[in-house]
């Protein structure tokens, strides 16, 4: 089991006296991973313990099986986008995919074509032959994206990959996460544009100062936190009726028709007896269209969790 | 060994052409150019003398002290230059003579031969030991020294500076393996930087010499000078390359190394002979083929600098020298198995 999991066990970084993570266990399995976090509160140090790039102070680490310290194996099963901007001085966008697939031992023809491949996955084709230092920051990131996807990974580790792609890009690239994700393999993923990883992620990682605050599928997370009220969208064509029926109700706390004209705005902190009164006005002769919850999202988590964030 | 040529592959085109070459190219022509400029005035001379008239050595050997103006110019001949002017009371005067391959002055005072001076042309052994010199003192010491620490101690510390080194660090290959990728690399330009540039500056010595002495050298010598030269400069590049590599590796600043090895390399003959061994200038003097000359007028500190170290046997040099940097390589690698991405303290 456990060589299908990303495993962190009482994982620490100080980078000398400034705290990187602090006593961090995790337990990731296969699917979409979004690590949410502000900045400085330690996503692409977790990233870079998870790819050897640092080491960690006390803990340990586990890829699938593999230990960060074997980059010799490791990297095999793992591509990394990393954050940083630059590439190596003169590089072409095809050269710099193609040197590292050489680097697995790939025959020549065989690494030209992946590269050339990888390469088109992330619409750079036209662009290949030129030096990266000429790339617009987007071009830079889909390159970058290119090599970390060129030797068919198990594991996919990217920081931010989603600055500075244009809606098309952006849309296929979730598309290609997904394609990962549906074949069994890791995806983890760093964002500050929040609104999009809870749309694609399975699982969430909300990390502050270095600890992490929660884990989880968002909806897992989300009912772990009673005393947090949810907040739910119910569509109708009577909203007016609807919301004074709901008044009345124990389990409501707040009910308001909503200002874009779609519903009732409900808040509940007792998810069952609400199911359970929505079914009963329901059946009561109130057509109801649609329930739609409105926090079960990264922002709103975010928000609460961490307080203050995006 | 497939991957450790990848990289060599990969990084070597770097390592020859980095924008910091510059300077390491023009250490490793310095000598060649010297040598080149030294021919050219040599040249230059004999076509000049080559229309004058000769006046054999012997005749100008049985002119004693004493002789008389008249006396010599009888059995000289006319001279090809002839000075006179007068200091205080006395008279003098100065016949040039040139007997084939030297020029010779005849210096007379009140009408009486003073004195003979000599001087060649060109004096292939003079040379010889010039280049010696210029090899040991100049080309092992300084030109390859700061020619291998500009190469190698960008191969990691240039990449942390340009933020790029997470790349390797990401690739299937052990950390040992990327090291000695790049240090090939880091060797295999500068050996053909620094070889060549050895075997150019030997080639620039003999390009100019007489005939017969080349001929002469050919037949003995020349050969076997012109391969230890050779293998002297490439194992420099082995040894310094490999100090400057870990360097690179564990210090920010290059210049502190620099000075630390400069410094422990310039005082390596006064250290005790355990320690000697610990230098690659030890080994590298013991490769030289022809000891280089040390003007007795260079002060007794200078000269104790200069002196080349307790000679070793060429073999054992090589060993030596092998052993030290394997022994560097193996502490680089263990630092580099260690070393973490953190450009944000760089």
């Amino acid at each position: 089991m456990s060589s299908d999991l990303i495993l962190f066990e009482n994982v620490s970084k100080f980078y000398g006296e400034v705290l990187g993570v602090n006593k961090v266990d995790l337990r990731i399995p296969p699917g979409i991973t979004s690590l949410v976090g502000p900045n400085g509160s330690g996503k692409t140090t977790l990233m870079n313990l998870m790819t050897g790039l640092v080491h960690p102070g006390s803990g340990s680490i586990s890829v699938r099986g593999v230990s960060p310290f074997a980059p010799e194996k490791l990297m095999r099963i793992l591509g990394y986008a990393t954050q940083y901007d630059a590439a190596p001085r003169g590089i072409t966008g095809f050269g710099f995919v193609l040197a590292g697939l050489l680097l697995h031992g790939l025959p020549r023809a065989e690494a030209e074509r992946r590269a050339a491949a990888a390469i088109e996955t992330v619409a750079l084709t036209h662009a290949a032959q030129r030096k990266i230092a000429a790339y617009s920051k987007g071009m830079r990131q889909r390159i970058r994206l290119a090599q970390a996807i060129a030797h068919d990974p198990e594991v996919l580790v990217l920081d931010e990959p989603l600055n500075g792609l244009d809606p098309l890009v952006r849309a296929e690239t979730i598309a290609l996460f997904r394609d990962y994700a549906a074949r069994g393999r890791h995806v983890i993923l760093s964002s500050h544009v929040l609104q999009e990883v809870d749309v694609f992620s399975d699982q969430v990682i909300l990390i502050a100062n270095g600890m992490i605050v929660a884990e989880g599928e968002i909806r897992n997370v989300r009912d772990e936190i009673h005393e947090h009220p949810s907040q739910f969208l119910l569509h109708c064509q009577q909203p007016a009726r609807l919301a004074s029926l709901l008044f009345d109700q124990a389990d409501i706390l707040e009910a308001k028709i909503d200002p874009e004209g779609r519903g009732v705005l409900v808040m509940t902190r007792h998810r069952d007896a609400f199911a359970a009164t929505v079914q009963r006005i329901a059946l009561s002769g109130i057509e109801i269209d649609g329930i739609l919850p409105m926090d079960e999202n990264v922002d709103a988590l975010y928000e609460y969790l961490i307080g203050g964030g995006k | 060994m497939n991957q450790i040529w990848i990289i060599a592959k990969l990084e070597i085109r770097r390592a020859f052409f980095s924008r910091r070459a510059l300077w390491v190219y023009l250490l490793a022509l310095f000598p060649a150019v010297l040598f080149f400029g030294h021919g050219v005035n040599v040249q230059y001379q004999r076509s000049e003398y080559a229309g004058k008239p000769v006046t054999p050595a012997a005749i100008l050997d049985r002119i004693p002290t004493g002789a008389a103006e008249s006396d010599v110019l009888a059995a000289a001949g006319q001279p090809i230059t002839d000075r006179q002017w007068k200091r205080r009371d006395t008279q003098r005067r100065s016949l040039q003579y040139y007997d084939g391959s030297n020029r010779v002055w005849l210096e007379f005072e009140n009408g009486a031969l003073k004195s003979t001076r000599r001087r060649t042309l060109n004096s292939f052994e003079e040379d010889s030991k010039v280049y010696a010199g210029v090899f040991q003192f100049f080309y092992l010491r300084l030109a390859i020294f700061f020619g291998c620490l500009g190469i190698f101690i960008n191969l990691f510390r240039g990449e942390m500076i340009d933020k790029s080194l997470h790349y390797w660090f990401l690739a299937p290959v052990r950390r040992e393996i990327l090291l000695l990728g790049k240090y090939c690399a880091g060797l295999i330009a500068s050996a053909a930087i620094f070889g060549g540039g050895a075997l150019l500056s030997f080639g620039a010595l003999l390009a100019y010499q007489s005939s017969a002495d080349l001929q002469s050298y050919l037949q003995s010598d020349a050969l076997s000078h012109g391969t230890w030269y050779f293998l002297s400069a490439v194992l420099g590049c082995v040894g310094y390359g490999s100090v400057f590599l870990a360097a690179g590796l564990l210090l920010r600043n290059p210049i502190i190394p620099a000075l630390v090895m400069l410094l422990w390399e310039s005082i390596n003959g006064f250290l005790p002979d355990l320690l000697q061994k610990l230098s690659v200038l030890h080994y590298l003097q013991s490769l030289c083929p022809v000891a280089p000359p040390l003007d007795p007028s260079v002060p007794p500190l200078a000269r104790m600098i200069l002196a080349p170290a307790a000679p070793t046997s060429a073999w054992a040099a090589i060993t030596g020298l092998l052993a030290v940097t394997a022994l560097v390589l193996y502490v680089a690698s263990r630092t580099a198995r260690r070393l973490e991405i953190n450009y944000g303290t760089e």
